[in-house]
């Protein structure tokens, strides 16, 4: 048994910047709400900021709870979990509420309603640390990565097709390579893994960026490998997806186009008004925060609502404005110490369930965290995902709070753990 | 599990190149370009709203309201707020347009022709487009203004007219900036909609009236809709309001002038002799100030502009006309200080002046040998032929300018225009070095011939004969005041003067002048009870066939003048019918208060008193109608009427009669 007391073990730090996050989140929601901008608010969002709270005092009981489980009953929830949230997922695609064009809420008795997708994160993220724990070593690391590939993959079709949530959809497809990476995958098959995604990327940017990427990573290919067979994939994998993405743009319908331009050039004329709304009001609310920003409740980008989804996608636009710089890089020390510690947790359970929990945990964070600001700060399209932690969200806030608190349980129990199960 | 630490390595450093580069981006955006979208977030969410000071009042002498102000308001539309979605800007909502048109009582396409005038001024501003609204209308949009984003009510100020005085041409009369006088301006803090005074006082003393414009800054949100101060209102500053004028205008006897010169054209002045302060300015016919507090309609500016009798032209100051026997006071002033007459000389009056043969300068009786005081009763022209016979031309303009003839006074009169007072350089230029003599310049020793003073100069110098040399500087304003910090200004004229003529010499002239009261053209004017000093003349008027114009000095009480007036009647006749009694009237009115019984015939009889109609007189002009509420924006006409030309008198040799 471990001698420690159980609050020496627990990562403080975590607790720390969770807490600093979630209330970062609420004073931002709180100025969206109780703002001047109050009065012309629409009645059901009046509330958010305690409804928020509510949410927050709920997942820190189920934090609790979870930090007195033991592993062997996160192993035992794994496949049966994932296998209902699919199922869940499922029902709200045909049922479910639609937000903002995406169907993603299911209603639940008493007016609430769920974002099922967000606790479909946690159930497969079980499943995929238990299937990838499963492997022993020297086993065929093939055949894991393709198993875990395939679970990833059924929710995010689900939520990407039915549910048209492509922002959770990409959580899904993003933590493929994290998963694998951290199972032991070559790291050159990870880079052959991610050149498409960078490949297209930066074909619907600027065609030339793209090709000179292309060229690079091709090359560094074959700088590190000398593998014939590699780089070539890496040759076919890159330039392939520029022609083909070259030849999709030029293919688009003219909506679809314009959704594209407006993402690479929001501030034309033509897009201001329209499709690049989001992206120039975001930018406008976040770049005139300057270094302090103007002020608790005082963003006239904020308190005028200019911009749609301030307290939920584009929380980070009222961070932006009313503390500027000082504010916005607060939230990402917050993120930097969560996410590093995050993975240190991983590195220091030795059981690879653990290991596969924390690391995974961390890079959904991650994905949400770089999709999120980037999309707000103008890098990516304008993509609906939110800020772990600091978006207005029920489901968000809980799911990820659970998260969190099962690597935390995991760590904490992590000697008694291997003790019990007699690994 | 080495490998564990080096893939976590390669992980935390993801982490932090993922962190790196959103920091990166936004300092770009917070602080290297933070003006940039400062100044597109400030454009987006701030409106800045004009606050407009109320416009100073004009009181008269005693206090009594002549000019304030009444609110209207104009609507502004800003095009963006009535897209029917951000996708599609240019589509309204239809529903909206007829809330709006339904709001105003107007048809629904005035407000789609209103949307698509601002929208070719901006499509994401406020454009005004329907001004002057009653404060009804105004009730009625406030009622929906939750349903009507992209729309604002502001209130403009606008001049209210309360005394019975019209007095046009001493106020002036105000009007919104036009686009032309605000590009001059703007940089005086002049706005779009902000009024401006065009003439008179208005004109003059602007930049006391206007006060300064506020500013506000208000937030509002993507709807349109005002949701508090901007910055905490610290950028805010508020108006400050005009400085009220006290004129030294009298009202009443303003109004009671003006009603005198009914069906007439002409104008008087009258000053305080001692103060030099203007009582009364009339300029007839007039105009409605009032007009210009709305669209003015084409027609009533047809008749202001073109009309003959030219109704913004001010008379008083403007109009040179040959003052007749009202100049002989002068003339005797002048010989006397100048030693060319005696104080008891005698010069020998035959019917005629030697120097004509007996044909050209002839005097309407034959007076015998009589010396200054009687001449002036009598009006001699022979006497003062001969004065100017003994005098040289340049002589004659040195003193004519020492009572302020022929150059502009320095005074806040704004509109001048000096009459004309010759010298021997004017003589060599009309008719050649040789081509002039005596006989050419005799005419001026009775107030003819190639000469003019208006009635603000006639005035003028009347009071100085009043206060015997004392020349104080005229003026139309007593004081100025804040009436929110009680500061008072009271405007440092230049000294008065007293000119370089004998008291004895003044006494005379005044005598002949008194004279002229009891036992000479003015004895049926005199005011029962205070003796006064006065001067018929009878000019010959310029044009052909014209009537004689009708001209009168006075100054009253004799003793102790508080009063000096001169009236000019264009094309009315005899001096003692029509500006006589208007000057002997007014200086009643003045001094007493009232007409007493016994000369109230004589004010129907000066009111029935016509001038002589001008060749082509449109006579009537437009009757006054009220604008229709909530008309479209007008663009106002060039504010200031065109410069009015100065009226080319063919002064004539001829002889005068009295």
């Amino acid at each position: 048994m471990n001698s420690r007391a159980w609050y020496r073990q627990l990562s403080w730090t975590i607790v720390f910047a969770w807490a600093g996050l979630v209330v970062i989140g609420l004073i931002a929601i709180y100025s969206s709400t109780h703002g001047p901008a109050a009065e012309y608010l629409p009645e059901q969002m009046t509330r958010n900021f305690q409804k928020q709270v509510i949410f927050g005092s709920v997942g820190v009981l189920g934090a609790v709870v979870i930090l007195n489980l033991r592993m062997r009953f996160f192993q035992a929830i794994a496949y049966p979990a994932y296998l209902v949230t699919l199922v869940l997922l499922l029902v709200t695609a045909a049922i479910g509420r639609e937000i903002n064009g995406a169907k993603g809420w299911l209603p639940l008795p008493g007016g609430f309603s769920i974002q099922t997708a967000e606790f479909a994160k946690v159930a497969t993220l079980l499943a995929v640390a238990a299937l990838l724990s499963n492997r022993r070593p020297g086993s065929n690391n093939l055949r894991y990565g393709i198993a875990a590939t395939v679970l990833l993959l059924i929710p995010a079709a689900i939520v990407i097709g039915p549910q048209n949530d492509t922002g959770t959809g990409l959580v899904f497809l993003g933590l493929i390579p994290i998963m694998l990476f951290w199972s032991e995958l070559p790291l050159n098959v990870l880079a052959l893994m991610m050149a498409p995604a960078l490949a297209g990327y930066f074909a619907i940017v600027s065609l030339p960026v793209a090709l000179a990427v292309s060229l690079v990573l091709s090359a560094g290919m074959w700088i590190a490998t000398k593998d014939r067979l590699l780089t070539g994939l890496a040759v076919a994998f890159t330039f392939g997806v520029v022609a083909v993405a070259g030849v999709a743009v030029s293919q688009l319908q003219p909506h679809q186009r314009a959704r594209i331009e407006a993402f690479t050039n929001p501030e034309a004329e033509e897009f201001r008004s329209g499709v690049g709304y989001h992206q120039v009001q975001a930018k406008a609310a976040i770049g005139s925060g300057g270094l302090t920003g103007k002020g608790f409740m005082h963003g006239s980008q904020t308190q005028g609502a200019y911009i749609p989804e301030q307290s939920t996608d584009f929380v980070f636009t009222i961070i932006g404005e009313e503390f500027g710089f000082l504010g916005g890089m607060t939230l990402l020390v917050l993120y930097g110490l969560l996410l590093t510690r995050l993975v240190r947790l991983g590195v220091q359970m030795r059981h690879p369930f653990g290991s596969m929990l924390a690391a995974g945990t961390a890079g959904i964070f991650l994905i949400h965290l770089f999709v999120n600001i980037g999309m707000v700060t103008g890098l990516l399209p304008v993509i609906g995902i939110p800020l772990p932690f600091v978006s207005y969200g029920g489901a968000a806030l809980m799911a990820n709070t659970l998260m969190l608190a099962i690597s935390l349980s995991l760590h904490l129990h992590r000697d008694d753990v291997t003790g019990s199960l007699g690994y | 599990m080495d490998e564990y630490r080096v893939r976590a390595g390669i992980f935390i450093s993801l982490i932090l190149v993922v962190l790196g580069v959103l920091a990166g981006r936004l300092a770009w955006l917070q602080i290297f370009n933070a003006e940039t979208y400062s100044t597109e977030a400030a454009n987006n969410a701030t409106r800045d709203i004009y606050v407009r000071p109320p416009r100073g009042a004009i009181f008269d002498r005693n206090g009594a309201l002549m000019v304030s102000n009444a609110p209207t308001y104009a609507l502004s539309v800003n095009p963006r707020y009535f897209a029917r979605s951000p996708h599609d800007p240019k589509a309204y909502d239809t529903t909206r347009v007829r809330l709006l048109a339904d709001r105003l009582g107007v048809p629904d396409s005035s407000v789609w022709s209103a949307l698509a005038t601002a929208e070719t001024r901006n499509r994401d501003a406020y454009t005004r487009v329907f001004p002057n609204l009653s404060f009804e209308t105004f009730s009625r949009i406030e009622e929906e203004r939750f349903r009507l984003p992209g729309v604002e009510v502001e209130t403009q100020q606008s001049r209210r007219y309360l005394s019975e005085a019209r007095a046009s041409h001493v106020l002036g009369y105000v009007r919104e900036i036009s686009p032309r006088l605000l590009d001059r301006y703007y940089d005086d803090g002049y706005r779009r909609g902000d009024l401006i005074g065009i003439n008179g006082v208005e004109r003059n003393y602007e930049s006391y009236l206007r006060g300064k414009l506020g500013m506000s800054f208000r937030l509002v949100n993507a709807r349109g809709l005002d949701i508090g101060p901007a910055n905490g209102g610290r950028d805010d500053s508020p108006p400050v309001s005009g400085y009220d004028l006290t004129l030294t205008l009298d009202a009443p006897l303003q109004a009671f002038a003006e009603s005198l010169f009914v069906g007439k054209r002409g104008g008087a002045v009258a000053i305080d002799p001692q103060t030099g302060e203007i009582l009364s300015l009339v300029s007839y016919p007039d105009y409605d100030l009032s007009i210009f507090s709305q669209k003015v309609d084409g027609a009533t500016w047809r008749y202001l502009n073109e009309s003959p009798t030219k109704p913004m032209f001010n008379r008083a100051t403007q109009s040179m006309q040959p003052p007749g026997s009202t100049w002989k006071p002068f003339m005797a002033l002048m010989a006397l200080q100048e030693g060319t007459l005696k104080t008891e000389e005698k010069i020998f009056c035959p019917g005629y002046h030697p120097l004509g043969g007996g044909r050209m300068f002839r005097c309407m009786h034959r007076d015998g040998a009589i010396e200054v005081v009687t001449a002036i009763q009598r009006s001699c022209n022979t006497f003062f032929f001969e004065l100017m016979y003994r005098t040289d031309v340049n002589t004659y303009q040195r003193y004519a300018h020492m009572f302020g003839f022929g150059e502009r006074a320095l005074s806040d009169v704004s509109e001048q225009t000096p009459g004309l007072i010759p010298d021997s350089s004017y003589f060599n230029r009309m008719f050649g070095k040789t081509g002039w003599g005596a006989g050419t310049t005799i005419n001026l020793g009775i107030g003819q011939g190639n000469m003019g003073a208006t009635p603000f100069e006639l005035a003028r110098y009347m009071g100085i004969v009043a206060a015997r040399g004392h020349k104080p500087t005229s003026h139309l304003i007593r004081n100025l005041r804040n009436a929110e910090t009680g500061e008072t200004i009271v405007p440092t004229l230049p000294a008065p003067s007293d000119l370089p003529i004998k008291d004895e010499y003044f006494d005379l002239v005044r005598l002949g002048m008194r004279r002229v009261m009891e036992a000479g053209t003015g004895r049926s004017l005199q005011i029962p009870g205070i003796p006064s000093g006065g001067k018929t003349g009878t000019a010959q008027a310029p044009g052909v066939a014209r009537k004689d114009n009708s001209v009168f000095i006075m100054f009253a009480p004799y003793d102790n003048p508080r009063i000096a007036i001169a009236v000019q009647v264009e094309n009315a006749g005899f001096g003692a019918a029509a500006a006589g009694p208007i000057a002997t009237l007014m200086a009643e009115r003045y001094l007493t208060g009232t007409i007493t019984p016994a000369r109230r015939a004589l004010v129907s009889r000066v009111m029935a008193v016509k001038s002589q109609p001008l060749p082509n007189e449109e006579v009537a002009p437009p009757p006054r109608e009220t604008a229709p509420r909530g008309g479209r924006d007008s663009v106002a006409r060039d504010d200031a009427p065109a410069a009015l030309p100065r009226p080319t008198a063919p002064l004539r040799r001829d002889t005068a009669r009295r």
